[in-house]
């Protein structure tokens, strides 16, 4: 099992299915997505993790899919942008960000959209500040970013609403 | 695009450290060595990850120690009850390392063992007098982190060593400590970490960032810290965040901060 | 508004669902049925004469299908560049910066790629380099390019204000230099103006070299197959592209097709032609479809903004009126022209302000230097020019004793007011602009020490030339299709549009789609730039409308038997000889026989009537800046940012509201953080960790943004552009801010918090080496 291996057989659970494939050990999981899934939704850009663009939920955390091997992916659930929306129906946070003009150019999206999922799934309700805090590390160039912290922060509401 | 490479997944820490070596180096959460190699300043031929390894695993307290495995990554170090407990100031310092991705991919040890001179984890860490647990194929060894640290991107670890975890010793006098960084770009320009103790008056400043490696003072009590002394004894390493002359200047003025919130919270 | 049914309203952007669905596509993510995977060798010093190539060993690898070098280029013309063709696509005999492209390796995966590209031997002799504009005007100084070359720019180009225009080099031996264009302006006496002043005010500053980072790197699929050329590129202007690949293959038009998806962030620097070249002769050359990605490191060395240092002279009465200005510019513009001849005429026009200047002399000049190439990004020179002359005008007021609003409300013009002889004359009302940026800024102003505020103010020729083409297909259901030539790059071109093809056939934005941005497919449009779209397509798509409408109206003549005029519009409808009324979906199906059929409607711009007079409109910037300067650290945290957009009318207010607050905030990236640094042959900082774009963190405390609608424009509905208009003048006002704050004049951009630092503590901008 330690012999060093440049392929691997892997089993992801990729937005609730289970996908098989053999990779190379030097897969990052951003191509394996867009390239051998064809799940084209989530971009790639600076590729140093300070850009946020690649943003995946890896087991419901966010991690920088141009930085991760395929490899360490196995057994465990990833999700993208893809699984937000169901049934023609927006995800709470894509109604925001479009109410809200979060986006332009929307390349950034995507990684916006998962970092503040994985956010709002692990700290539902969270404040302003947390929410700033928790975006620092993505890059937006359109919007001057009030709008994407607007629509964050109207969704957090809505959860501390239905919370009561 | 990475270049090629071969991936070892040992589960037991003798099969890690039969594979490791020279050209076969440890690999965790990646954070520091893909992006090197993505970059073509390093290619080795095997990453042997770690992350499989029980023994490197786990945040507990042994004895007066409490003990950090390599592989724990910053957000749960940031989180554990153990480091908020004894070491709140650590936990303050994890959180605030990198981006929220980097908090969940990257690894303490890694973070260690990598040795960019602009990292928060070693001063926070040498503030503490924390210790780094090696072993190899001919036993183990244990060695402060400030000597661990030994250069800019150069860890004393040899080639056929592995980084186990970090022990930071709780037994001596309670420990106050502080923790303040300028940063104005994507890594820290500077960080100062303060450890007193109440007790003694005991102060021990640790400089990082700012210079090749973490420069550490002592002093009898908190109101004896100079920071002219330590701006004009730090070595700083000019770059696109300023100059030496620069970064001497906003060392004084960052330690005379991290003295005064010692003293605002001690209050 | 209850005047207009659609436009005016900020309705709910389709593109932007697209978009958050992660559905969008994105050039990056096309792909053609058997293509290859391209890499680039780059040139790995500033200045050197190629001596060899050698791909033997990167053929040998695996999966490797071709290595292309400028070699393989000879049957092809081999350069670009839409004013002088002066760019090889693969450098020749020589390279001239660090990061030009000499080989392009093609592979079957992306991975074989990258592995053999490592595996190119290019073997080089090293030549002396002029690394900055200062350099390369040197007496003696190397030549970055030691030949003449075509000058591809057309009447647009030709047309523009200045009474200089140089494009060709000196034929003779030894007068060559690295002067790549000039362009001067001049009127009045100056020299009689300046020896009558009562105050003369002399500044020079500099204006960083800055990255755009458009998130969506660079990057185009080509496929070249039997005598036509299938582009899918990243390129804000995709008709200009086209322009040039005919140029390279000896194509028509009608054989180069190039199309733009959604663009993932523009801002300029996607202007012109980039990577589209590269990705055809590859194509070319092996008869296979070829992709080819930048990184950002590769983006940046592809195309970065103009340089400049700026000296300014002002003279001055006693109150404070401008009575001469005079402004010297020199851009280092790097080793090809691309769009900078533009961006330099630009800057002159642009650099002395909307202010009453009766005399002036404006020398501009762009320059080659061994640098990564210089071209567009969003305010077309106007960043640069207009944060020299607005801080050296801060600086007058200081000394005449006046506050920074009060010498702008003496010198700005009037509205009609010219301030450029011949042009259309200033359609905004920059005093109402002023009084509201100045007033927002006072009324937040907090008082605290070192803290500053300042405001700003910029009028940009806007608009481009004024051609322009958009079709309107009428189906027999009634819902309607816009067809344009325009890229959407999140700037809301498809939204507005559909809401004008709404708003003047009277049918329901449900029942509209916008197909852009394809040469082969949408109508002829000339650039996506310069804040033209709202304008002047929106002018060409009101043309189109009303031509499908009097086409309608023939057919349910026709079908009424009735004369055309006694036929009359109605929303989505027409009306009849005794109240018969029909849809549009029922004019189509009953002329045409059948559940079948179309009606197009064309609208056509060019320069006459309404777009006779340059530019089409004024597009002007007001804006002010309030910040805080910590004294110990010179970090600068900017407490209040103010924009007054006078953009006419606001066909999507949410829309105009993001393109300010965007650039803004870009403007305050250049001001505050951002700069490409030189070290050597090669940048410091060409990478994301260390250009330090704003961040969510830095977002100002307060953000007013203000939308000025006096419907004086001559766009649909009395619109102007948007989009520019509140970065120009960013600079100036944190200049002035932080002067303010900390007691001295900062003469460069960005204020890094050490230059901060060292202007409170009154210390040269470094220190001598040790």
């Amino acid at each position: 099992m330690a012999e060093p291996r440049t392929e691997f057989a892997i089993s992801v659970e990729v937005n609730g299915t289970t996908v098989e494939r053999t990779v190379e050990s030097r897969s990052l999981l951003i191509d394996f997505l867009r390239s051998d899934l064809a799940l084209t939704g989530t971009k790639v850009s600076c590729e140093l993790q300070v850009c946020g663009v690649c943003t995946v939920l890896v087991d419901g955390r966010p991690v920088s899919s141009c930085t991760y091997l395929t490899v360490d992916a196995d057994g465990r659930s990833v999700t993208t942008v893809e699984s937000l929306s169901s049934g023609g129906k927006l995800h709470p946070l894509q109604e925001a960000f479009v109410d809200c003009h979060a986006l332009q150019c929307g390349f950034c999206t995507p990684g916006f959209l998962m970092m503040a999922k994985g956010l709002l799934d692990a700290n539902p309700g969270a404040e302003r500040e947390e929410i700033v805090e928790h975006l620092e590390g993505n890059i937006c160039r359109c919007t001057g970013y009030r709008p994407i912290v607007e629509a964050v922060e109207s969704v957090a509401r809505q959860q501390r609403a239905e919370a009561k | 695009m990475l270049p090629p490479f071969r991936l070892a997944r040992p589960k037991t820490l003798d099969e890690a450290l039969d594979a490791i070596g020279e050209d076969q180096v440890p690999y965790c959460g990646g954070t520091e060595l893909l992006l090197a190699m993505g970059a073509g300043l390093h290619r080795p031929d095997v990453l042997v990850d770690v992350k499989r390894l029980p023994e490197l695993a786990g945040i507990r307290l042994d004895g007066n120690d409490l003990v950090i495995g390599a592989t724990e990554r910053h957000d749960r170090v940031a989180e554990h009850p153990l480091v908020r407990e004894h070491v709140p100031m650590l936990a303050a310092v994890e959180r605030a390392v990198g981006n929220a991705r980097v908090r969940n991919q990257g690894s303490i040890g890694g973070n260690l063992c990598f040795a960019e001179p602009k990292s928060d984890v070693g001063t926070a860490l040498i503030a503490f007098q924390a210790v780094a647990t090696l072993v190899s194929p001919g036993g183990r060894r244990a060695l402060s982190v400030e000597e661990f640290i030994a250069g800019p991107y150069y860890s004393a670890k040899e080639p056929d060593e592995l980084l186990v975890d970090v022990r930071i010793p709780l037994g001596g006098p309670e420990v106050r400590a502080e923790y303040v960084k300028y940063q104005i770009m994507e890594r820290p320009t500077l960080g100062v970490a303060i450890a007193h103790e109440p007790e003694t008056g005991a102060c021990r400043v640790v400089v990082g960032a700012v210079g090749e490696v973490p420069a550490v003072w002592t002093f009898a009590a908190p109101d004896e810290i100079d920071a002219d002394t330590i701006a004009s004894e730090v070595d700083p390493t000019p770059d696109l965040t300023g100059s030496e002359r620069y970064k001497r200047h906003v060392t004084g003025v960052y330690v005379r901060r991290a003295v005064d919130a010692l003293m605002s919270r001690g209050s | 508004m209850t005047e207009f049914s659609t436009v005016g309203t900020s309705v709910r952007r389709r593109d932007l669902v697209e978009k958050v669905t992660g559905s969008a596509e994105y050039t990056v993510d096309v792909t053609m049925p058997g293509m290859l995977h391209a890499k680039v060798v780059r040139s790995d010093r500033a200045h050197a004469r190629i001596l060899s190539i050698d791909a033997t060993e990167a053929l040998a690898a695996p999966d490797v299908v071709a290595v292309v070098t400028a070699a393989d280029l000879e049957p092809l013309f081999p350069r670009f560049g839409h004013i002088i063709a002066d760019h090889f696509i693969l450098a020749p005999d020589k390279v001239r910066y660090f990061g030009e492209p000499v080989a392009i390796v093609l592979a079957e995966t992306l991975g074989a790629a990258s592995d053999a590209m490592r595996l190119v031997r290019v073997e080089y002799e090293d030549l002396p380099s002029v690394m900055t504009a200062a350099a390369a005007l040197a007496e003696g100084a190397p030549l970055v390019h030691e030949q003449a070359y075509d000058a591809t720019g057309d009447d647009s180009f030709k047309s523009l204000t200045g009474k200089k225009h140089t494009m060709e080099f000196p034929e003779a031996e030894g007068a060559r230099t690295n002067v790549a264009h000039e362009v001067d302006l001049e009127w009045g006496d100056v020299d009689a103006a300046r020896a009558g002043a009562h105050l003369v005010v002399e500044s020079t500053v500099h204006y960083p070299m800055l990255y755009a980072y458009g998130m969506e790197p660079y990057n185009a699929v080509a496929s070249y197959v039997d005598g036509a050329l299938s582009v899918v590129s990243s390129a804000q202007h995709p008709y200009m592209v086209r322009d040039d690949l005919a140029r390279i293959f000896d194509l028509p038009l009608s054989r180069v097709r190039v199309s733009t998806p959604y663009i993932g962030g523009g801002y300029g620097s996607k202007s012109y032609t980039k990577v589209e070249p590269l990705a055809s002769v590859a194509s070319w050359m092996v008869g296979r479809p070829v992709k080819l990605v930048l990184s950002v490191e590769e983006a940046i060395y592809t195309t970065r903004v103009d340089t400049a240092d700026i000296h300014v002279r002002s003279s001055f009465d006693a109150e404070g009126h401008i009575l001469a200005r005079e402004i010297d510019i020199v851009m280092d513009s790097g080793a090809y022209a691309d769009n900078s001849p533009l961006v330099l005429a630009k800057c002159v026009n642009r650099s002395f302000g909307p202010y009453r200047v009766p005399n002036l002399r404006v020398r501009g000049r762009s320059l080659y230097t061994n640098t990564a190439p210089a071209s567009s990004y969003r305010g077309f020179g106007a960043p640069q020019g207009n944060f020299a002359a607005e801080t050296n005008l801060d600086q007058a007021a200081e000394q005449l004793g006046l506050d920074g609003a009060e010498i702008r409300r003496r010198n700005l013009v009037r509205h009609g007011e010219a301030i450029l002889p011949g042009k259309r004359g200033i359609d905004a009302d920059l005093l109402a602009d002023l009084e509201i940026a100045a007033s927002s800024l006072e009324r937040d102003r907090k008082d605290t020490p070192y803290y500053g505020m300042g405001v700003s103010c910029s009028a940009s020729d806007a608009g481009a030339y004024p051609i322009s083409t958009a079709q309107v297909r009428i189906q027999f259901d009634g819902s309607v299709i816009v067809f344009s030539g325009s890229t959407e790059m999140g700037q809301g071109s498809q939204s507005l549009l559909s809401q004008v093809a709404a708003e003047e056939l009277g049918v329901d934005l449900g029942v509209v789609s916008v197909v852009q941005s394809d040469t082969s497919v949408t109508p002829y449009e000339r650039t996506t730039g310069a804040s033209r779209t709202s304008t002047l397509v929106g002018l060409a798509l009101q043309r189109a409308c009303a031509d499908a409408r009097t086409r309608i109206r023939d057919m349910a003549a026709e079908i009424w038997s009735c004369t055309p005029d006694e036929v009359i519009d109605l929303p989505g409808a027409v009306q009849g000889p005794e109240g018969a009324k029909l849809a549009y979906g029922e004019v189509v199906r009953k002329w045409f026989g059948g559940t079948a059929g179309e009606v197009t409607g064309i609208g056509l711009l060019r320069r006459e009537g309404v777009t006779q007079e340059m530019p089409p409109f004024w597009e002007t910037g007001m804006v002010g800046v309030a910040v805080e300067v910590d004294p110990e650290t010179g970090v600068v945290t900017v407490d209040q940012l103010v924009t007054v957009a006078d953009i006419g009318f606001a066909i999507n207010p949410q829309a105009v509201e993001g393109q300010d607050l965007g650039a803004a905030t870009q403007g305050l990236g250049g001001a505050l953080y951002e700069e490409l640094v030189y070290d050597g042959p090669q940048l410091a900082n060409a990478n994301m960790v260390d250009y330090r774009v704003p961040r969510v963190t830095d977002m100002p405390r307060k953000i007013d943004l203000v939308l000025a609608e006096r419907r004086d424009g001559i766009g649909p509905y009395g619109a102007k552009g948007a989009g520019e208009g509140q970065l120009n003048p960013i600079g100036g006002a944190v200049a002035a801010a932080v002067a303010r704050a900390v007691g001295r004049w900062p003469n460069r951009l960005p204020l890094t918090p050490e230059r901060v630092w060292r202007l409170l503590n009154d210390l040269e901008d470094s220190d001598p080496p040790a």
